[in-house]
């Protein structure tokens, strides 16, 4: 049973996400510092662009921690 | 000021010498005990033996079987001192010092006892001195001429011991019972020192004989042969095979085991460059003198003929390999890196680094990654096993390291043991921790399997918490739920220590009635009261102590349970002191020293995040390249990169990745992706048949440096031997990061310690020359703490404030269900160590040549499985097939094996899950089916045929029938 890159991008975004769902309001904010922390450049492009074209699979709190990102990499390109 | 030695006025050094046996265990009674001893006075503290007390004095009373590792036993009478105003000859080592004692050592009584005493041991002893092993190291023959023996009167035709059989059936050592003065030293280190109590004598009187179990053959015995009593023995009657074979040492270098992570000092002791055999050093602070068998006896490995001697190459991995000599292989290595990276960027490639090889070695793997390679995809084996450990103790403790030292163990009154199997992975500190659980500490497992440490001799009333796998943080939340809903908390060291706001809302959090035992009982299926009870137990001790292992950390939530574990010891004041703590048992011997040493592609050595400018622009100075601002890759994100064709190359040293991480398919598929693969080994392991540059590694007995073991112990590794290809590691990677363009230039190891102190806060007094002159240190080592920190957070955190972390229960997604019933769970056995590339290749494999699948026979019997039948097991990631061992050890349910033989497979089964935050794998939690079958698996047929062809490609064979290249057969 392997997974696909991506795949695993999404389910790691996830488990993190579903690891600090009880933090609340502060969650999705926990778990975009986490990613920021954490994640290699090429694995946070990835999940970036998955959110841009599609997205679906992200649970909310991932989803919204995902769209911080993106927003720091736009804030930092611009 | 001169001082002149006045032997009148001895006084109790301040540093014993480790070499010298004083007789009787010290005494740490602070009321000291002052006597006079053949007119020297001394002043000992309390309950110190006459004969120790003599010794300090450099007073050398005659003895046989005392030992200063063993309490005094009193049998051979030899140790006799004249006491004034005292009847007889009391014996020394049982006589405790009074005030005001005379006590006179030498003298024409005393004299003709002791030669008598002796003359009795002889008149049953062999007088083959010449041709004895011991002989130039025998206790017996040193007290013969002591007390000056010159006859026998007794003749040696009486009844006597002289033809008893000689047992040799330990591969290490042999008992010779002919030569045996039943002093009952071994029989006391099997108890007092390993705690096995396997060694008794049987008989009274003239039959008294050493027996191992209930008399049988050592093998057959309860013996873990962990050398204890063959170090005791003072005659030739338990002798290391070695010696037997090769003679007496001639020197010795203190060195430190490359086995677990205890990390035991040891004495190479040698002939040449030849290792004769290995003593563990009373002086080492990790283990004072005790070994395990694979320290102590399974360093054979180093010598054995597999041992890659010449570099080799090749252009991919269906060829021969070619033999080149360093410089070729080196340039091959190099241009292949500047190609990929020209051809797919910068972050196309990667190293590991090893949590085997030394912090010099691994400090400069991550450097060669971070200023040659020009990116942070540098990770290492601790991903696969304490990185969660990292990741929890830094959030909660403000430090990703254990708490404590070994020896606090000893002030511990109540232990907690969670997911750890000490007496097999660690058995030095397990044999430490026995002793003091025979001194009475409460003793709490918390595991699936019913460990040995629960069946420790001489222990009563241990709680035995056998939760279901996967449910660790349910089970830590309703300790902690008990602790603060019972009022058991340390409420003063709460306001004291810890951030308030962060306790509050995690008070709030575990109040829950959802945390309560009751609630949680059928997750984890530990009764209710069963927890209630282990909770009170650990709060109300006046130290409570909690050990933890890889049954913590390889789970989906390893790092919520250490931050569960470490709000337990912040909410129960269980931290800062003697005696307490949150103690990571490290897998490897430098698993603690390979994360130190910034191999994790997030942080630079002492755990310096690469996003924080002020960190990198130190680094970029001393460097003097720029350090990529982002984290790389880790282990298993290269291998999805390489499996997504984004990831060609990696530098492997010292791990096999092939055989230990998990979904052995996927991690195949992504070595097979490689454009690259560079594998820096002592063997051909598996990683390496998937390599196309070998570079020769050097073991632990041909190098300099140091490792860190699991209470952040810095011990000197010291070179006993030439590197037998030539290099010692870090030369390799020196030569690699020139030939790549980055230049690196160090003469010794400790110049490269000198680096690392330069850059690591924690490390600042840390050289060679500091090690050399104490022995050890524990980190932090700086100026606040010249000589190192046994005991962390004594004043504060690193952070300030302890924090509270909040850590709910997330359900694995490994969850049994009708297709895989059962739950897998991995771990180690004491004979062999981790992927078994080293043991294997020793006589433990006498104790486990196979691994086996084990299961509790209610599944057995469901199945129609027999103990020693052929078993499948299935998981949702792949299947191998083992032989079955049917055992109680493991609840219904629950199934287990090890990984210690490549051709088990036991890492096709395990799954791509892993913790939320560090990607540690799940080893501990695989759902799966297991049947009767009667063939190996597919995966099993396909690793002989590749194994098969990877070894005649070592050898340059090329395949028999020449036409079709073997390597389609192992495609098949």
């Amino acid at each position: 049973m392997s997974r696909s890159q991506l795949d695993s991008l999404i389910h790691m975004a996830n488990q993190i996400a579903a690891n600090n769902v009880h933090y609340g309001d502060a969650a999705a904010e926990r778990v975009s510092t986490h990613l920021k922390k954490f994640w290699a450049r090429s694995m946070k492009r990835q999940i970036v662009d998955y959110l841009r074209e599609d997205g679906s699979k992200l649970s909310p709190v991932a989803r919204q921690a995902v769209e911080r990102l993106a927003q720091e990499q736009v804030a930092r390109a611009g | 000021m001169l001082h002149y030695y006045d032997p009148k006025q001895a006084s109790v050094p301040q540093h014993l010498l480790p070499e010298r046996d004083y007789g009787t265990p010290a005494r740490l009674s602070e009321t000291l005990v002052t006597l006079e001893i053949d007119g020297t006075e001394i002043s000992v503290p309390e309950g110190t033996s006459v004969l120790r007390a003599a010794a300090l004095a450099d007073i050398n009373i005659p003895k046989l079987c005392a030992s200063d590792n063993l309490e005094a036993f009193g049998s051979c009478r030899l140790c006799a001192v004249q006491i004034e105003g005292k009847r007889g000859l009391p014996a020394s080592c049982t006589t405790p010092v009074e005030n005001g004692m005379k006590v006179t050592t030498q003298n024409a009584r005393l004299a003709k006892l002791r030669r008598n005493v002796m003359e009795l041991y002889i008149s049953d002893h062999p007088l083959d001195c010449l041709t004895c092993p011991a002989n130039g190291d025998c206790e017996l023959q040193d007290m013969a001429g002591a007390v000056g023996l010159r006859e026998v009167r007794y003749g040696f035709d009486g009844e006597n011991h002289l033809a008893a059989e000689t047992d040799d059936s330990n591969p290490y050592f042999s008992f010779d019972p002919s030569k045996c003065i039943v002093c009952s030293r071994c029989v006391r280190a099997c108890n007092e020192v390993q705690g096995t109590f396997a060694l008794t004598i049987e008989g009274r009187g003239f039959e008294s004989k050493v027996a191992a179990g209930q008399s049988e053959a050592f093998m057959d015995s309860e013996c873990v042969s962990c050398g204890a009593c063959v170090q005791a023995c003072p005659t030739s009657t338990l002798m290391e095979k070695s010696v037997i074979e090769q003679g007496q040492p001639e020197h010795s270098v203190v060195t430190t085991c490359s086995y677990c992570g205890v990390g035991c000092s040891f004495k190479a002791e040698m002939q040449g460059d030849r290792v004769v055999r290995m003593v563990p050093y009373k002086g080492g602070d990790a283990n004072h003198g005790h070994s395990c068998v694979k320290g102590r006896f399974a360093f054979g490995y180093a010598t054995h003929p597999d041992r890659l001697k010449t570099p080799m190459i090749r252009e991919s991995i269906d060829q021969p390999w070619r033999e080149v000599g360093w410089e070729e292989a080196i340039a091959f290595a190099a241009e292949r890196l500047k190609a990929i990276q020209a051809r797919y960027g910068r972050e196309s490639i990667g190293g590991i680094t090893s949590s085997r090889c030394t912090n010099e070695e691994t400090y400069l793997v991550q450097k060669l990654v971070r200023a040659a390679f020009g990116n942070n995809n540098t990770d290492t084996c601790a991903r696969v096993c304490h990185s969660p450990t990292g990741f929890g103790l830094k959030a909660t403790l403000g430090e990703s390291a254990g708490t404590q030292t070994f020896d606090s163990v000893m002030k511990a009154d109540a232990i907690v043991v969670i997911g750890a199997n000490p007496t097999d992975a660690h058995p030095v500190f397990a044999s430490q921790m026995r002793r003091r659980l025979r001194q009475g500490a409460e003793l709490i497992v918390i595991d699936p399997r019913r460990i040995d440490l629960l069946k420790t001799p001489h222990h009563r009333g241990a709680q035995h918490l056998a939760l279901r796998p996967g449910t660790n943080v349910a089970m830590v939340n309703a300790l902690a739920h008990v602790v603060i809903s019972e009022g058991l908390e340390d409420r003063e060291f709460i306001a004291g220590r810890c951030d308030e706001s962060g306790y509050l809302a995690w008070r709030e959090f575990i109040l829950d009635e959802r945390h309560s035992p009751e609630h949680v009982e059928a997750v984890t299926g530990v009764p209710a009261e069963q927890v209630r009870r282990a909770a009170r137990t650990y709060a109300r001790a006046p130290n409570g102590a909690i050990y933890y292992g890889l049954g913590v950390t390889e789970h989906s939530q390893g790092s919520s349970m250490v931050m569960g574990i470490a709000n337990l010891a912040l909410a129960t004041g269980n931290i800062g002191r003697e005696g307490v703590g949150v103690n990571p048992l490290r897998g490897q011997n430098n698993v603690q020293g390979s994360c130190d040493m910034g191999s994790f592609p997030h942080e630079l050595p002492g755990y310096q995040h690469v996003g924080d400018p002020a960190v990198r622009e130190r680094f970029e100075a001393a460097w003097g390249v720029p350090i990529d601002d982002e984290p790389g890759l880790r282990i298993p994100n290269m291998f999805d990169a390489a499996v997504a064709g984004d990831f060609k190359a990696l530098y492997v040293q010292g791990e096999d990745i092939a055989q230990s991480d998990p979904n052995t398919q996927h991690v195949e598929q992504a070595l097979r992706s490689l454009e690259c693969l560079i594998v820096q080994d002592i063997f051909l392991n598996e990683t390496a048949k998937y390599a196309h540059v070998l570079l020769p590694g050097s073991s632990f007995l041909e190098k300099n440096g140091t490792f860190t073991n699991a209470e952040r112990r810095i011990n000197r590794v010291r070179k006993v031997m030439p590197p037998l290809a030539g290099k010692e590691d870090w030369e390799v990677t020196v030569d690699l990061a020139n030939a790549l363009g980055y230049p690196m230039h160090y003469d010794h190891p400790a110049e490269i310690m000198d680096e690392i102190a330069s850059l690591t806060p924690s490390f600042a007094g840390v050289s060679f020359a500091r090690l050399d002159e104490l022995g050890s240190i524990q980190w932090p080592c700086n100026e606040a703490h010249p000589e190192g920190t046994p005991t962390m957070h004594i004043e504060d955190f690193p952070i300030g404030r302890g924090q509270f972390a909040i850590t709910d229960y997330v359900e694995s997604a490994e969850l049994s269900n009708r297709r895989f019933p059962l739950l897998l769970t991995t771990g180690r056995i004491l004979s062999q160590y981790n992927v078994g590339a080293q043991t294997r290749r020793t006589g433990n494999q006498a104790w486990h040549d196979e691994d086996v699948l084990e299961l509790h026979p209610a599944d057995a019997e469901l199945r129609g499985v027999r103990d020693g039948d052929w078993v499948g097991i299935t998981s949702r990631a792949g299947q191998t097939v083992l032989r079955a061992r049917i055992s109680d050890r493991m609840p219904p349910g629950v199934v287990y094996t090890t990984f210690h033989h490549p051709g088990s497979g036991a890492n096709v089964i395990t799954t791509d899950s892993s913790d939320w935050a560090t990607n540690c794998p799940e080893y501990k939690v695989t759902a799966v089916q297991v049947e009767k079958v009667s063939q190996p698996s597919a995966w099993q047929r396909q690793f002989q045929n590749f194994d098969r062809l990877q070894l005649e490609l070592l050898r340059g064979v090329k395949d028999e029938a020449g036409k079709q290249p073997s390597a389609e057969r192992a495609n098949e």
